[in-house]
């Protein structure tokens, strides 16, 4: 009975983790086609919402490796995804309220990471995975969207620099609908699909589910929704902040830089790489940015995302192995992960009502 | 230790498979707006042979765009 109370605690945390993942990153999926004209805000946010839905179902690769190639399905309860999700929200509240760009998919990996080494030892934690199918993509992606930017950019300026202004943008525009569009696709395949792996995993630690199986359709539909509502929740707060805080680009950038994003994260869903997609999303926009002039780059913004980079998956690991600690010393029934969600709940409040008196951060990318 | 944790295959497909539709994708739809802005411009300037084909080529390369993107989402789908 207490493991099912836990369950049902660990998917509503996952769902609400979701939620915010889409909150969070309708900025990186919108903002070049708003920035560009190329949709009108209102537009742009229900069109992604829409397409971060549909492109929830179109894959599980990476659901199938966050359930089965990050920890050990076998070694884990739900009480350790429960530390590894509160590791992930309380990293993300933490660079938000400091105004890091940080990573959510990350964040929630190194957490369940953090958790389940605590727990379960190193054996918990199947490093060949974390390390084949995280962090070198962690590397790797980014580096590719910007090289395929700048590449990008640089042929379709050699192609149409000579033609009429006008009727490149308006081209290059009608373009961002479709490369838009992908993009908000590949973020809901690649995104969404990080919790249902989680759900998942807590559905197979709790004995509901077999080693190995595939999310069921009620996690991918849950997942598509909450990621979508967030999506379409956060644009609203895009649209009332649109101009001050968007990159100027044109619109043949925005494109090269969308289809970029969209080509990485959709090749690497394929073959299941959880990636970061604020990261390759950032690696395509600078490197659309470089190819037409290498001082458009905020290499500032650059830096800052590297250092939140490096230090997320240590810390989220960090803060889910002390989740855990806290949740066990309250023995290993549901009273400990009731206990910290209320506890997580407070703190979260505090930290909004703290930041809304200091005015808005930085936000976190 | 680290070449039997990455998998290279995959991590190469990956790549190529970026690089295809990154940049190919963008240069194809760049060619179709070449071929619309050179199609008004020869209109204009009463070259209707030059500026059909133009838009030949621009119509080309815009339904090659659009089955490139349709190509790709059939392949994740069917992965």
């Amino acid at each position: 009975m207490s493991s099912d109370i836990i369950l049902v605690i660990v998917v509503g945390t996952a769902l609400a983790f979701d939620y915010t993942n889409g909150f969070h990153d309708t900025a990186n999926v919108v903002a070049t086609s708003i920035s560009t004209r190329a949709a009108r805000p209102q537009v742009a946010v229900a069109f992604a919402a829409l397409l971060n839905f549909a492109g929830a179902f179109i894959s599980i690769s990476v659901a199938a490796t966050v359930a089965s190639d990050v920890v050990d399905a076998g070694a884990i309860t739900p009480t350790v995804v429960f530390a590894g999700l509160i590791g992930a929200i309380a990293w993300n509240l933490i660079t938000w309220y400091f105004g890091l760009p940080s990573s959510s998919s990350h964040a929630l990996i190194g957490g369940v990471v953090g958790s389940a080494f605590v727990a379960g030892g190193a054996d918990a934690v199947l490093s060949d995975g974390v390390i084949g199918k995280v962090l070198i993509p962690a590397v790797v992606a980014p580096l590719l969207a910007f090289t395929i930017a700048g590449v990008a950019i640089g042929l379709a300026y050699r192609l149409v620099g000579r033609e009429r202004p006008g009727t490149v943008t308006r081209g290059f525009r009608y373009g961002q609908i479709v490369s838009g569009g992908m993009l908000a696709l590949a973020h809901g395949t690649n995104d969404a699909q990080k919790t249902m792996g989680i759900i998942t995993l807590a559905l197979i630690a709790n004995g509901n589910l077999g080693a190995g199986s595939d999310p069921p359709f009620w996690v991918i539909f849950s997942a598509a929704a909450a990621i979508a509502l967030g999506t379409y929740s956060g644009g609203w707060r895009i649209i009332r902040t649109t101009g001050s805080r968007i990159i100027k680009m044109d619109a043949a950038q925005g494109f090269s830089a969308q289809g970029a994003g969209a080509a990485v994260i959709l090749s690497s869903t394929h073959f299941g790489f959880p990636l970061s997609t604020t990261h390759v999303i950032n690696g395509g926009v600078m490197g659309a940015g470089a190819g037409k002039r290498l001082s458009a780059v905020r290499w500032g913004v650059a830096g800052n995302i590297f250092v939140a980079w490096l230090l997320t998956l240590p810390a989220a690991a960090a803060i889910g192995a002390a989740t855990y600690g806290v949740t066990r010393a309250f023995g290993t029934g549901a009273v400990g992960p009731v206990v910290v969600t209320v506890i997580a709940l407070a703190l979260i409040a505090l930290a909004f009502a703290r930041r809304s008196r200091q005015g808005s951060p930085v936000p976190a990318s | 230790m680290l070449a039997t944790v990455v998998h290279t295959d995959e991590l190469l497909q990956t790549v190529a498979a970026s690089v295809v539709a990154g940049v190919g994708i963008t240069v194809v739809f760049s060619i179709a707006i070449w071929g619309a802005a050179r199609f008004v411009d020869l209109s204009s300037n009463e070259r209707p042979v030059a500026a059909g084909a133009a838009a030949v080529v621009g119509v080309l390369a815009l339904v090659a765009t659009l089955a490139a993107v349709v190509v790709g989402i059939v392949v994740m789908t069917s992965g």
